[in-house]
């Protein structure tokens, strides 16, 4: 009996060796020609079916790696930039990537669809001479109102970031949870940029920020539009991706510009210095930006797409949509959240100050 | 040797531990004295400034509410778990084994789900609230998210299993001999309980504190989603500092004293535990 327990937890710890080594070894045969490792975020932000008509087209398997966030992915390609082809990340991230060597150049030559891609992307502040990244995916931050719930509460209609500190929204604000961005918000309600250093700016942000908080009903990166439909709130600062959701789940929501104007993000496909098979990574690059190919990633991700040319080929309720295909006067009115490593110490700082209140 | 032919079977568990416990700990303990340049990249150069922030005011009320979180959560699941646990204990074998499996049972369900599944019941248009407007009990949905008392509801869900569990040994190894002389001797129910089984079951209630109090901790994700981020707990902290605030020697100070705190916790339960022979994990 007591011998026979013992081969048991043997023959486990085996199967867990085993199963370990496995792991690893699949691992290992990534490397192999005719694959291509790619990571982003998860969900389907580079759409599954696209992926698929990619290996069915060129033969080559295309590894998705999921990662939560910008900075995950600087950890990994930092650590093993020999395991990874291609990575979409935000536009300062390239930034990052690109000063700290990370990057490889990308061969124009090998890539002729480039040419799809709308020129007001080109020579943007985090890649001055595109030679490192490639526009996929472009959102902006705007406000998700509820207009009838904003009235019930006996406010003022919402057009800007500072009609959200009217007392009435007490307890009734959803916002991304980021010290940077909720703090942009405030810089903005004051007419400041974003990631202001000036000291005597901050400091009036400071105090604004504070007076924000009995109006802030939750902080939400993820679903922040979940609260709108369902009522707990009647005004949230989100992702356009998020707020076009929130409007398809409950169609007396609208979609808010604010005047002071919102910030911009451009995902861009970037390749590891090290990628293994840069060869497969410029014919997936070449594929999704084919115009009928970006069009679908447009509709099925519900991000506005880079690719001039896949206008044409977008379904009328996309090209209608005005938190899709952005009106000019938003784009002018638009901003990166640029210089984040000057003033994120001192900006996580003063949130974690709010936070505790 | 003699002792090392007994022991030799131990050889690959503290390799094992070695390997994904001791070298992770150390990296993490060498990482704190760190600094980091503005991009987030590591520079080897010995610094104290981490510490030094770990101490200021302002983080150690990030200390004191995690603390107040992980005592009450001990409470809420002691005084809820230990009638569960005496009770299990005192069922005949089958049922006891039902009791313990369904006890067990919610682990087999991603814990991420089952916080989503405290949201779909407390939310403002959630299950709770639709049934107390439809018996009329309430006229307006009661706001019960977004607050501390939720996160504290959240994580005392999440780690009841342990208290039970670590109680419930610690009455199934009761003398039942002893219960028997109490009752022999005149003694009521009532008695019984408080002068003998109570005091004999405490190393079970402290193990079970500890192994609530400790997790409880850490849990970042149940105060984001339960707790809507509205107030900051240390795993929130280190959370943000290693993903969004590109502080890793930080979240890596941080993380030492949160060790260093959970060693207190553990040198006051082997106090408490001292002359009961048996573990923590029995």
């Amino acid at each position: 009996m007591k011998r026979q327990r013992f081969s048991t937890v043997v023959g486990v710890f085996m199967i867990a060796l085993f199963a370990l080594a496995a792991v690893f070894y699949t691992g290992d045969v990534a490397e192999a020609a005719g694959e291509i490792n790619l990571m982003t975020w998860g969900g389907d932000f580079i759409p599954r079916a696209i992926i698929s008509e990619f290996e069915a087209e060129t033969g080559i398997k295309v590894n998705y790696k999921e990662v939560t966030s910008n900075e995950d992915m600087q950890s990994l390609l930092e650590a093993n930039p020999g395991q990874y082809d291609l990575a979409v990340v935000t536009d300062y991230m390239v930034d990052i990537l690109r000063q700290t060597d990370m990057l490889a150049v990308l061969d124009k030559d090998q890539l002729p669809n480039y040419a799809n891609i709308n020129p007001v992307y080109h020579g943007a502040y985090y890649d001055p001479t595109d030679e490192y990244s490639i526009p996929y995916a472009v959102s902006i931050s705007l406000l998700l109102v509820n207009p009838d719930g904003v009235k019930a509460l006996g406010a003022n209609p919402i057009t800007s970031y500072h009609d959200l500190w009217q007392k009435e929204l007490v307890n009734n604000v959803v916002i991304v949870d980021w010290s940077v961005e909720v703090i942009g918000v405030v810089l903005k309600s004051l007419g400041y940029d974003y990631n202001e250093t000036d000291p005597v700016k901050v400091a009036e942000a400071r105090e604004k920020l504070f007076a924000f908080k009995p109006n802030i009903m939750r902080f939400e990166t993820n679903t922040p539009e979940d609260s709108l439909v369902n009522g707990e709130a009647v005004a949230g600062f989100m992702y356009s991706n998020q707020a076009v959701k929130g409007v398809q789940a409950r169609a007396d929501l609208a979609p808010v510009f604010p005047t002071e104007g919102v910030p911009i993000f451009i995902d861009s496909w970037v390749m590891s210095k090290e990628a293994p098979n840069k060869e497969g990574a410029y014919q997936f690059l070449n594929f999704i930006m084919r115009p009928e190919v970006a069009a679908r990633i447009a509709d099925l991700t519900k991000f506005t797409s880079p690719n001039k040319a896949a206008e044409e080929f977008l379904p009328e309720d996309f090209k209608n949509n005005p938190m899709l295909n952005l009106a000019d006067e938003v784009l002018e009115n638009a901003s990166f959240y640029i210089g984040v490593d000057r003033v994120l110490d001192e900006y996580e700082h003063i949130y974690l100050e709010f936070k505790l209140r | 040797m003699q002792t090392l032919k007994r022991n030799i079977l131990a050889v690959p568990i503290l390799v094992w531990i070695g390997l994904l416990v001791g070298i992770p700990l150390i990296f993490v303990f060498v990482l704190s004295f760190l600094s980091r340049d503005s991009l987030g990249t590591i520079v080897f150069q010995f610094t104290l400034q981490n510490y030094q922030r770990v101490f200021s005011p302002i983080y150690l009320r990030v200390f004191l509410n995690s603390l107040l979180l992980a005592f009450l959560t001990g409470l809420v699941t002691m005084i809820v778990g230990y009638p569960v646990a005496y009770i299990t204990a005192n069922l005949s074998t089958k049922k006891r084994a039902l009791s313990i499996g369904l006890i067990m049972l919610p682990f087999w369900i991603s814990s991420l789900l089952r916080t989503y599944g405290w949201m779909i019941l407390l939310g403002n248009s959630g299950i709770v609230n639709n049934v107390f407007l439809g018996l009329g009990l309430i006229d307006r949905p009661l706001s019960m998210m977004y607050k501390f008392g939720t996160t504290l509801i959240g994580t005392a869900y999440m780690l009841i299993p342990f208290m039970i569990v670590a109680i419930f040994n610690s009455v199934d190894k009761l003398d039942r001999s002893l219960l028997e002389a109490s009752y022999d001797l005149g003694a009521n129910k009532r008695q019984t309980f408080f002068n003998i089984t109570l005091p004999l079951t405490i190393p079970g209630v402290a193990g079970g504190f500890t192994l609530v109090f400790i997790p409880a901790l850490g849990m970042f994700y149940v105060s984001d989603l339960l707790g809507g981020g509205n107030t900051i707990f240390l795993g929130n902290l280190i959370n943000t500092q290693v993903t969004r605030g590109r502080n890793r020697p930080l979240a890596a100070a941080f993380s030492v004293a949160m060790i260093l705190v959970v060693l207190v916790v553990i040198s006051v339960y082997s106090r408490v535990a001292k002359d009961d022979r048996e573990g923590l994990f029995l």
